[in-house]
């Protein structure tokens, strides 16, 4: 026999106690709790937990404040915890249970507030003729929501269970629903689930002229810069500014790349806008990544030498707060408002009959068709002479080159076939893996070369010089080890295969 | 898992007023909680208003061919079930005979539960038999009610040799004083001189009350209809005895 279901949506116009008077008609039944609540919903602002399958909601009452990790299939509790109010990071749950589940889900991404529904929770236990309790029943009478029943089954009284979710439905035209209102009560806010993702995603139509194209891509990115950017300034969590500056950084290499199918003017003046977004967001994120490393370099110390390290965090800490400051100002400042605005007036302009650049007229897959090409030929001649001798800027160099090529890609995916683009891009990632590690080494390795002079110069005591010596020398050897996988990489994106499909989707003999 | 018997050879002596309340207060504590109503007459089973009745009836619990898991009733008490009891229990010794090693047969029953149950009360029917030593196989303590009489001291004593002779060494035995009545001098009279000739008796006792009975009409356990009172203060120390001693 199929399971009965547990979750049920009530009509619209039964309400708590009219429910309870029509099944009492029924069922033997007794009502033994009824209070106000809050219930709050809680995601990461790219919906780990949602997309991870668990649904964070806390209920909020006179009595009890209980905090809910639950399977958002099957309704199953995953762990719960009475808390007055959700701390904002997964690492601050007092509770190991809420922890171990919500830590290698949301990393170091802040819990947001997503919904807030008041209700009134019926609780009532349904009687056999000895006035046994065989099963129990809860109802969630929401204000601005119909309401919903969830059945709770007692062991051995499946017979019960499968009775009056047969009664609810024939009689009281409940229906079965899911466990969760999460996407109804978004839907009052005018809201959905997974209304942002850092992925980028755009769907072309191939014929569309260049120009237009370029202008609806640069929305996009708007789009995600605007997003991020009040989050940026209050340091919610550090995830913000990152999607921020990648936002900025395909808006760059899209200037650029695509910089034929949009008039000159407009391309240098924005092009140098973005780069100096670029260039005032950078120490900040330099300092959250070196914080965000800042365990896994305790790690790589031998455990006697771990809280030496700690004078570098407090040091970290102070610059990130510095820069963090400054990156805010900026981020209201005139300049940067004017320099947006501006940016976005320029691509809600409708494009003039005939485009003013020159390769505005082409149909956006024809550039992306010359473009990518164009990008992939330069990586392969860059990446084919590299040797073990190869000085480290001939890697940084292809780096880019990789990037850009990456953009590219993600940008026109929608103008290709869907797999054999998932398969470039997954083959250019782990080229581009090898390279970031290589240069991200470098650069951490230089950095605390410099951090460590100017905490000398602090008068830092000479245990965390030591240990910040010891985690060069460990950065050092991750470097050389990125190098060395390097060949293997490269060889692997450059074979055969990854080539036919490049030729096959992107070249085009000149007529 | 521990697994505790309420048991006496002799009948209405408190058994199964121990176990229910017992295991009422552990579910309380919010520790995992059994009781196994073994007892053909379904006192415990009344007591949680579940119907005494398993599919299949002793036999094929006893045999394994019905696995304890699917006879499992939620009480209407958390973190409490019941293994209700059947009419033909009253044939357990049979349907244990039927198997080979009858005595190890309750404890490898109870054994895929271990995971699930902190606590597994066993409320047995009185009399020796092949079903009371399988109970003792199986259990870790041995909870006895005993009215404080000349008559009750000689079953204890009995109680004693038994578990001597058959070198029943994992079990504790706990005697305890249950329906006593402070009124009767000879009962206090017996307490003292008994507790001198065996110490393993607990200090808590039960008292004679009409709450007791009164569980009878309430068909629940005392804590889920009194907050407080003499009796439900008495099985709270016995509660908490049991934990200290138990090894
Ligand atoms: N402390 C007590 N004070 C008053 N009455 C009691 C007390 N303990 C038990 N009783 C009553 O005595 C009767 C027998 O008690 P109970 O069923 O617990 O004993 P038992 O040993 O399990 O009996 P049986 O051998 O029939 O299984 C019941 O009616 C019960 O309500
Ligand atoms: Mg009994």
């Amino acid at each position: 026999m199929t399971e009965p279901p547990l979750y049920f949506e009530l009509p619209g116009s039964l309400k708590g106690k009219k429910f309870f008077s029509k099944i009492e008609k029924k069922l033997l039944l007794q009502i033994t709790g009824q209070h106000y609540a809050i219930k709050t919903f809680y995601d990461t602002f790219d919906w780990r937990l949602y997309r991870a399958g668990v649904v964070a909601e806390h209920i909020h009452s006179k009595d009890v404040s209980q905090f809910n990790l639950i399977n958002r299939k099957t309704g199953r509790l995953l762990a719960s915890d009475s808390l007055e109010t959700a701390p904002n990071f997964a690492q601050q749950f007092s509770s190991q249970a809420l922890k171990s589940i919500l830590l290698p889900i949301m990393e170091m991404r802040a819990l947001l507030q997503v919904s807030h529904l008041p209700l009134e929770i019926y609780r009532a236990n349904i009687l056999n003729k000895d006035e046994k309790t065989v099963l129990r029943l809860q109802l969630d009478d929401y204000e601005s929501l119909s309401g919903r029943i969830h059945l709770l089954p007692l062991r051995g009284y499946g017979k019960s269970l499968n009775k009056v979710a047969a009664v609810l439905q024939s009689d009281l035209s409940v229906k079965p629903a899911s466990c969760s209102v999460l996407p109804e009560a978004l839907q009052l806010q005018g809201r959905e689930v997974k209304d942002y993702s850092s992925k980028f995603s755009l769907k072309l139509k191939p014929d569309m002229r260049a120009d237009q194209a370029a202008k609806l891509i640069f929305k996009t990115l708007l789009a995600d810069i605007k997003l991020n950017e009040a989050n940026t300034i209050t340091d919610v969590d550090t995830e913000f500014l990152h999607d921020f500056r990648v936002a900025v950084r395909r808006t760059r290499s899209g200037l650029n790349q695509i910089r034929g199918a949009l008039p000159e003017t407009a391309v240098k003046k924005y092009s140098e806008f973005f780069a100096w977004l670029g260039q005032i967001t950078s120490l900040t994120r330099d300092l959250d990544v070196y914080l965000l490393s800042y365990q896994d370099y305790r790690g790589v110390l031998p455990i006697a030498m771990q809280d030496d390290l700690e004078p570098l965090y407090a040091f970290l800490k102070e610059k990130q707060i510095k820069a963090q400051k400054n990156l805010a100002e900026r981020l209201v400042s005139a300049k940067y408002q004017k320099g947006l605005i501006e940016w976005e007036e320029f691509l809600n302009k409708q494009v003039s009959k005939k485009a003013k650049a020159n390769q505005g007229n082409l149909s956006i897959k024809a550039l992306a068709d010359q473009r990518i090409w164009k990008v992939y030929c330069k990586l392969m001649s860059e990446g084919g002479v590299i040797d073990d001798q190869s000085p480290p800027e001939s890697l940084h160099d292809l780096r880019k080159t990789c990037k850009k090529l990456r953009y590219l890609l993600e940008f026109f995916q929608s103008l290709y076939d869907e797999t054999e683009m998932k398969t470039l891009i997954k083959a250019l990632k782990g080229l581009q893996t090898v390279l970031g590690d290589f240069q991200d080494y470098e650069v951490q390795e230089n950095n605390i070369k410099t951090f460590s002079q100017e905490m000398m110069e602090n008068h830092v005591g000479g245990n965390a010089i030591l240990a910040m010596g010891v985690l060069i020398q460990h950065l050092d050897a991750k470097k050389r080890d990125a190098r060395e996988h390097f060949s293997d990489q490269f060889a692997g994106f450059a074979n055969q295969d990854i080539k036919r499909i490049f030729e096959k989707l992107f070249f085009r003999k000149k007529v | 898992m521990k697994i505790i018997a309420s048991y006496n050879i002799k009948g209405g002596v408190g058994k199964t007023s121990t176990a229910v309340n017992l295991a009422f207060l552990a579910a309380s504590h919010q520790h995992n909680t059994l009781v196994w109503d073994l007892d053909p007459q379904g006192a415990s089973s009344y007591y949680f208003r579940v119907k005494p009745k398993v599919k299949g009836g002793g036999k094929k619990l006893i045999s394994g061919r019905r696995e304890l898991d699917g006879v499992i009733k939620a009480t209407d008490f958390e973190y409490l079930d019941l293994l209700p009891a059947d009419f033909s229990f009253r044939n357990l010794d049979l349907a244990l005979d039927a198997n080979k090693k009858p005595t190890q047969r309750l404890k490898r029953l109870l054994k895929p539960l271990a995971d699930e149950y902190d606590y597994v009360f066993l409320d047995c029917p009185p009399n020796i038999s092949l079903l009371s030593e399988a109970v003792f196989e199986a259990s870790e303590v041995l909870l006895s009610p005993i009215i404080p009489t000349t008559l009750s001291l000689r079953t204890l004593e009995q109680l004693k040799k038994y578990i001597k002779d058959k070198q029943l060494s994992h079990l504790q035995l706990m005697p305890f004083f249950s329906m006593v009545d402070n009124r009767k001098k000879m009962h206090k009279e017996m307490m003292q001189t008994v507790v001198e000739k065996h110490p393993e008796i607990l200090a808590a006792s039960i008292p004679y009350a009409s709450d007791i009975e009164k569980m009878g009409l309430e068909r629940m356990p005392l804590g889920a209809f009194m907050q407080k009172g003499r009796s439900l203060l008495a099985y709270q120390s016995l509660w908490t005895e049991l934990m200290e001693k138990m090894e």
